[in-house]
C-alpha cells in the first residue's frame, strides 16, 4: 500500500479540494496526512480505507480558540501505514464514518461528549465516559478543580442535595 | 423469562471499575449487554495541556501502572519527532529492554488474574510467583516495581553496566524455564481448559471490523503488532529483534487462545531482552542538549503489552502542548467485549472481561 495508490482511490471521488502529503519518519514508517475541505469527503476517505482493509485507530478533536471552529483528525491504519485525515468544522458537526468503519465508533462518541462535535448519522446516542448530568464539550474550556468537585454540571444538582441536608 | 443482572462498578472479580448491565435468559445466557465506563475518567488530556513538556513525562507515566513505561516512551517519541531529534542507538536499546521487561510482568499479571477468576489456584500462585522475579528485577534495575521512570525526552535516564546485565540474564535464566512450564500447564490443564476453551469467542471477521489489537487480535489470528507492521526504535534498526508473531497467533479467538497468545508474547519478550543485552550498542544514553520543541504535530505509536498505543501531539512553539491525544489498546478492544459476552454464560462475564486484559485507567484517562 502506497500513498499513490491511496490517492488514486480517492482523487476522482472527492467533492472538494484536498492536500495530501507523505511524512516518513526516520525509522522508515509512512505517516501520511490529508487535509479535506468538504465534510462529505471524510466518507470518501473512510470508504477508501475500508476498501484497503484498513481501520480507524482513533480520532482527535480540538477547539481552535481563535475562530471557534473545531478540527477533527481521523487516524487510520492501512497495513501499517498511518493515514491522518483532517477536517475543520464551524458548526460542530461532522458526518459519522462509523456506518462505514465500525472501528470509529468510540472515537466519534468521545468526540461528541468531550468537544460537543456531533458525528451526524452515528448509530449510538449513549454516552461513552461521562455521565449525562455532565454537559457535552467539557474539553472545550478550562474547568477549575473546584468546579469539577461540584460535578462539572450545568446544574447545582450536587449542592442542592447538600443543602437539603443542611438544617438552617 | 429474562432476568436483569448488574455487575460492578465495584466487584471482587473486577480489577478496575466498570459497570455491566446484563439481561440473561432462563439458562443464564446473556441476551443483552450494556457496558458503562468512565468511573476513572480524570480529564488527563486536558491536564496535559496545562503542564510543560517535562512535567508531562511524569504525568504520562501515571496514566496507568501496568503499561506505565509505554506511555512516557511513546510521548517522548512524539516530542522527539517534532524536535527532529534522533536519540542514540544505546538509548533505543535501553528503551526496548525496559519495555519488554514490563511486557513480561504485565502479561503475567493478566494470566494470574485469569487463573484467579477460573479458581485454578495452584496455577495462579505459580504464575504470580514467577512474575515476582520480574518485579524484583524492576526494583533492582530501575528502583521501582511499577513506574520505572526510564525515559527522558531525548533518550533514557538509566544505563546498564556488566553487573546489571548479569542480574537481568540471571533473572531470565530463572524465569524462562518456569514460564515454559507454565505455558505447558496452561495449554493442558483440564480444569482451566474446561472454563476457558470456547468461552468468549471473538471471530476473525468481528476482530477485523472492530479493529482490535495486541494479544486480543493475535488470539483471533490477526497480526497487527506495531513492532512488526511499523517497526520503531531498535526494532526498526535490527529487524531480527522483531517478535516472531507466529508464536503468538491462535485462531480459536476464545479466552484460552488469548491467554496462550500472551505466552507467545512473553517468551518472545524474553528472547528480545537477551538479544539486546548481548549486543548493547556503545555510546550515550541521551542527547545532551535540551530539546527545542517547535510548532508541529506528530503521530507515533508503539506496541504496549495490551496492543497498539498511539499518541498524537500538537505543539505551537510554547512550553506546553496545544493538544495531546492518546489511544490505548483497551479503547478498541473494549467494544469486542459485546461480541464475546453475548450468548455466553453470565458466570463467564468477568473472565471474558479479564481476557482482554482491560486497562480502564488508560481507557478512561
Amino acid at each position: 500500500m502506497s500513498i499513490e495508490e491511496f490517492n488514486d482511490a480517492i482523487k476522482n471521488k472527492l467533492f472538494g479540494d484536498y492536500e495530501l502529503k507523505e511524512d516518513v519518519d526516520h525509522y522508515g514508517n509512512s505517516n501520511s496526512w490529508i487535509v479535506l475541505h468538504d465534510k462529505r469527503d471524510m466518507e470518501v476517505v473512510a470508504k477508501a480505507v475500508k476498501s484497503f482493509k484498513g481501520r480507524c485507530v482513533v480520532a482527535t478533536g480540538y477547539l481552535n480558540e481563535m475562530d471557534g471552529t473545531h478540527t477533527v483528525i481521523y487516524h487510520f491504519d492501512i497495513n501499517g501505514m498511518i493515514m491522518n485525515a483532517q477536517i475543520n468544522t464551524n458548526d460542530k458537526t461532522v458526518i459519522s464514518i462509523t456506518p462505514i468503519l465500525r472501528s470509529a465508533d468510540w472515537a466519534e462518541r468521545e468526540l461528541r461528549e468531550m468537544y460537543d462535535v456531533e458525528p451526524v448519522g452515528h448509530p449510538t446516542k449513549d454516552r461513552l465516559f461521562l455521565d449525562y448530568s455532565i454537559a457535552k464539550g467539557v474539553l472545550n474550556e478550562y474547568i477549575s478543580l473546584s468546579k469539577i468537585q461540584m460535578g462539572v454540571s450545568d446544574t447545582d444538582v450536587l449542592w442542592s442535595q447538600v443543602n437539603k441536608g443542611v438544617k438552617v | 423469562m429474562s432476568e436483569k443482572i448488574e455487575i460492578g462498578p465495584f466487584h471482587t472479580e473486577l480489577e478496575e471499575s466498570v459497570y455491566f448491565k446484563l439481561e440473561v435468559d432462563e439458562h443464564r445466557m446473556v441476551e443483552k449487554v450494556e457496558i458503562i465506563n468512565g468511573f476513572i475518567h480524570r480529564g488527563m488530556e486536558s491536564l496535559v495541556t496545562k503542564k510543560n513538556f517535562m512535567q508531562n513525562l511524569i504525568l504520562t507515566e501515571r496514566v496507568c501502572s501496568l503499561c506505565s513505561n509505554n506511555h512516557p516512551m511513546t510521548y517522548a517519541m512524539a516530542v522527539e519527532k517534532i524536535s527532529g531529534i534522533t536519540i542514540p542507538l544505546r538509548a533505543e536499546a535501553l528503551r526496548v529492554v525496559a519495555d519488554e521487561v514490563k511486557r513480561v510482568a504485565s502479561d503475567m499479571f493478566n494470566l494470574s488474574m485469569l487463573t484467579h477468576i477460573a479458581h485454578t489456584h495452584e496455577l495462579m500462585k505459580d504464575t504470580m510467583n514467577t512474575r515476582e522475579h520480574m518485579q524484583d528485577l524492576k526494583e533492582v534495575i530501575w528502583g521501582n516495581r511499577m513506574d520505572m521512570s526510564s525515559n527522558l525526552l531525548t533518550g533514557t535516564k538509566y544505563d546498564l553496566d556488566d553487573r546489571k546485565v548479569k542480574i537481568i540474564l540471571d533473572t531470565l535464566d530463572t524465569v524462562e524455564p518456569k514460564i515454559r512450564d507454565l505455558k505447558e500447564r496452561y495449554e493442558n490443564d483440564e480444569e482451566l481448559k474446561t472454563k476457558t476453551v470456547g468461552v468468549g469467542v471473538l471471530p476473525l471477521e468481528d476482530a477485523l471490523e472492530i479493529g482490535v489489537t495486541g494479544p486480543v487480535a493475535r488470539g483471533s489470528g490477526i497480526n497487527n503488532d506495531v513492532r512488526v507492521m511499523a517497526p520503531y526504535g531498535l526494532y526498526a534498526y535490527r529487524p531480527e529483534l522483531q517478535p516472531n508473531v507466529t508464536l503468538s497467533l491462535r485462531k480459536e479467538g476464545d479466552v484460552h487462545a488469548r491467554a496462550m497468545a500472551r505466552f507467545g508474547d512473553i517468551l518472545e519478550a524474553v528472547r528480545i531482552i537477551r538479544d539486546v543485552v548481548a549486543d548493547m550498542p556503545e555510546g550515550d544514553t541521551y542527547v545532551d542538549k535540551r530539546p527545542h520543541i517547535p510548532a508541529g504535530e506528530a503521530v507515533v505509536r508503539t506496541e504496549a503489552p495490551r496492543g497498539e498505543l498511539i499518541y498524537y501531539l500538537k505543539t505551537d512553539g510554547s512550553q506546553k502542548p496545544v493538544r495531546m491525544r492518546w489511544k490505548v489498546p483497551t479503547f478498541t478492544n473494549w467494544e469486542a467485549l459485546k461480541v464475546m459476552i453475548l450468548g455466553d454464560k453470565v458466570d463467564n462475564v468477568t473472565m471474558i472481561l479479564n481476557s482482554i486484559d482491560p486497562c480502564i485507567s488508560c481507557t478512561d484517562r
